[in-house]
């Protein structure tokens, strides 16, 4: 595979330089892009308590980052059908490279690290075919561009990366066209998967829901205490119970989870984040202004109520929040505590640097 | 200097935003006292006699009220999912006849407790079942001393009590939206997002009244779908339309904190068109004439959005969610 060829090359070509970590960018605990009250676009940089600790301005909407495991590295991706992403030293707020994606595709949002940091994955669609795509980029080769591996499925959303460099893939099975925006051309036909992809291998695992949920798009990803929990947000008519969290060990069947009828609609078909922390999985629900939270085996445990919020991240045994409105929150078990309000609108994910 | 210092802190405390008083005593919340007079007033005709005839008339001065809060979808109407238990539509699933069916083939004695028939799916209680109950003629014939008579009083004891609730809950949320931003103030914690909340049930009113109330009874030009329309066995489709537009405009004349010459136009061009529509149940989708007179209704009311944004939205700072719109 030449890919593999090509980027071991590259990774061997990079010398062992002295080099800055995350204490170096005030080491921020979370990185969130959000809309600034003029009207432009920034990434930030957040303590645990929400405080601002590096601000780096962005051209254009960002959706997700990519946060390198090691350095003080981030990539911040653009809104879906971008074809931007912004690599930034967070230690000295500079831009370190732009990528573009190449001719023919777009990105989707999101990105993720593996090989220890050398390897960025992002998800993109092949525009001519709607097929999903992974663009492998090499970090320590200025993060060239060094090929492209299949998703699995049509329209890759959020991608994450597990133990043994395994990846995660969202893909929503919604096919669009960017001259068309975002208007969605497959909704009767379409099949969202969940797929397990590695670089050498190729996908490895691919699990669907049944014909009932077809219409049942999995977008978002999170992974801890050996469990994948991926959120969905349902394309069939409105209002609708339909579920939106399910979770899946490798090798086993997919759990779906599912509160009571009335929680159940209020979420209004639509998670747009989740995470894992202690024990538990929360999804976000903006337009339902609701965070569900259920154990790992899948009992619904508590709704929490916030207009417009869609960030979450893990901190510690409990979960960050953020909203469109400013607003940061921490949950202490099954209650919502304001951490801070900023005068600007959170995009929709929060991302958890480190651990 | 020092007292010109406290004013000036007085005011950056608390930048009432007047368009939020207003819209809470005169919409808000004289709507939500309104809502809960017509439901007391609903169960008190029912426990005096249950029958469908008599009960209609109440029915529908209750639902006329439910269209003058129907689109308030937050604070209190979100709790233990009121608006749901009071207005289970659209229906996609058909659990509405399905629920309703049940209890009455069960006989379930559930009806006889106010607190017992709360625990009843919201597919089985409000507006929608108790239009089966009264409207749907395989139901209504039901006389003094059926299970259908009880079932039809506890209906009725159910709205009055979700009624009484969210007209009282709502006093204490009023204050929670004027005091916005303040410290300690943890519902509304910035000082526009009540104004951002009415604004947002504004828009996402004439949303739902374009996509939902005409969308699904139009559904495409190849396969119409007049049996989706909103509350046709009781002849209410077109009427909902209307009031749901009315009380949207006085939401939007309330907390607009100026002239609004536009949006008020705006409004009038769609009742206009709503007035004249001689098709109560949008029975007429299914020829091409009927179809378009519906679709220009439609029309009109997608066509409110863009003034609303931007005589209301824009000076008051506010839009609809961020995130909740962005759909990714």
């Amino acid at each position: 595979m030449s890919t593999r060829r090509e980027f071991m090359t590259a990774l061997a070509a990079a010398s062992a330089l002295p080099s800055l970590s995350w204490a170096d960018a005030g080491s921020p605990a979370f990185l969130a892009a959000a809309r600034e009250p003029d009207g432009t676009y920034a990434l930030f940089g957040l303590d645990r308590t929400g405080a601002d600790v590096l601000r780096i301005p962005l051209p254009d909407r960002g959706h997700a980052a990519a946060a390198h495991p090691r350095m003080p590295e981030a990539v911040a991706i653009a809104r879906r059908p971008g074809t931007f992403a912004m690599v930034i030293d967070c230690a000295t707020g500079r831009l370190l490279h732009r990528l573009n994606a190449p001719a023919g595709r777009h990105l989707y949002g999101h990105g993720a690290f593996i090989e220890e940091g050398a390897v960025l994955c992002t998800t993109e669609n092949d525009i001519e075919t709607g097929e999903g795509r992974i663009g492998l980029w090499a970090r320590d080769a200025g993060y060239r561009r060094i090929g492209e591996i299949p998703s699995g499925g049509i329209g890759p959303h959020e991608i994450i990366a597990l133990p043994g460099d395994v990846l995660a893939v969202a893909n929503g099975g919604i096919r669009t066209h960017p001259d068309n925006g975002r208007e969605k051309q497959n909704l009767d036909t379409m099949h969202p998967n969940l797929s397990y992809v590695t670089l050498a291998g190729g996908v490895k695992e691919s699990v669907a829901l049944g014909p009932e949920l077809h219409k049942a798009s999995i977008r978002h990803l999170a992974a801890g205490d050996g469990v994948v929990a991926f959120a969905m947000q349902w394309q069939g008519p409105m209002p609708d119970p339909a579920p939106l969290l399910g979770f899946h060990r490798l090798g086993g069947a997919p759990v779906l989870c599912a509160a009571d009828l009335t929680e159940q609609i209020a979420m209004d078909g639509y998670a747009g984040s989740v995470a894992i922390a202690g024990g538990r999985a929360a999804i976000t629900s903006p337009r339902g202004g609701r965070v569900h939270i259920y154990s790992l085996e899948g009992d619904f445990l508590a709704t929490l109520r916030r207009r417009d919020v869609c960030g979450i991240a893990p901190d510690g045994a409990n979960f960050v929040l953020t909203d469109g409105m400013g607003g940061i929150f921490s949950t202490i078990r099954t209650t919502l505590r304001l951490e801070r309000r900023a005068e600007r609108a959170w995009d929709n994910h929060l991302v958890r640097i480190g651990g | 200097m020092r007292q010109a210092l406290a004013v000036l802190s007085l005011c950056l405390a608390s930048p009432a935003i007047a368009g939020v008083d207003a819209a809470l005593e005169e919409h808000v919340l004289p709507e939500m006292d309104r809502f809960a007079t017509a439901t007391e007033d609903l169960a008190g005709v029912a426990e005096t006699d249950c029958r469908a005839e008599v009960l209609r008339p109440a029915y529908h001065d209750a639902f006329d009220a439910w269209l003058g809060v129907s689109h308030l979808r937050f604070g209190p109407m979100e709790e233990g999912g009121r608006a749901l238990a009071i207005a289970f539509w659209p229906d996609n699933r058909g659990m509405v006849g399905r629920t309703v069916a049940r209890l009455i083939t069960d006989e379930d004695p559930v009806v006889q407790s106010v607190r017992d028939f709360a625990e009843v799916s919201v597919a089985g209680r409000g507006l929608y079942a108790m239009e089966r109950l009264l409207y749907d003629p395989t139901l209504a014939a039901y006389g003094h001393g059926d299970y259908s008579c009880a079932l039809a009083v506890a209906m009725a004891r159910d709205l009055a009590r979700l009624g009484r609730g969210l007209a009282r809950d709502w006093q204490a949320h009023a204050r929670s939206m004027e005091t916005a931003g303040d410290q300690g103030n943890v519902t509304y914690i910035g000082p526009r997002e009540a104004a951002q909340a009415l604004y947002t049930a504004l828009v996402s009113g004439l949303k739902f009244t374009a996509d939902q109330r005409l969308g699904l009874p139009l559904g495409t030009f190849d396969r119409p779908r007049p049996n989706l329309a909103e509350a046709r066995r009781s002849g209410r489709s077109l009427r909902n339309v209307i009031l749901s537009l009315q009380a949207l405009e006085g939401l939007a004349t309330a907390l607009a904190d100026r002239p609004i010459p536009e949006t008020t136009a705006a409004f009038a061009r769609a009742l206009e068109v709503a007035r004249a529509l001689e098709d109560p149940v949008f029975a007429g989708v299914t020829d091409p004439t009927g179809r378009l007179e519906v679709e220009i209704l439609q029309q009109r009311i997608e066509a409110l959005v863009a003034p609303v944004t931007n005589e209301i939205g824009v000076p008051l700072g506010v839009s609809t969610g961020f995130n909740a719109t962005d759909g990714d």
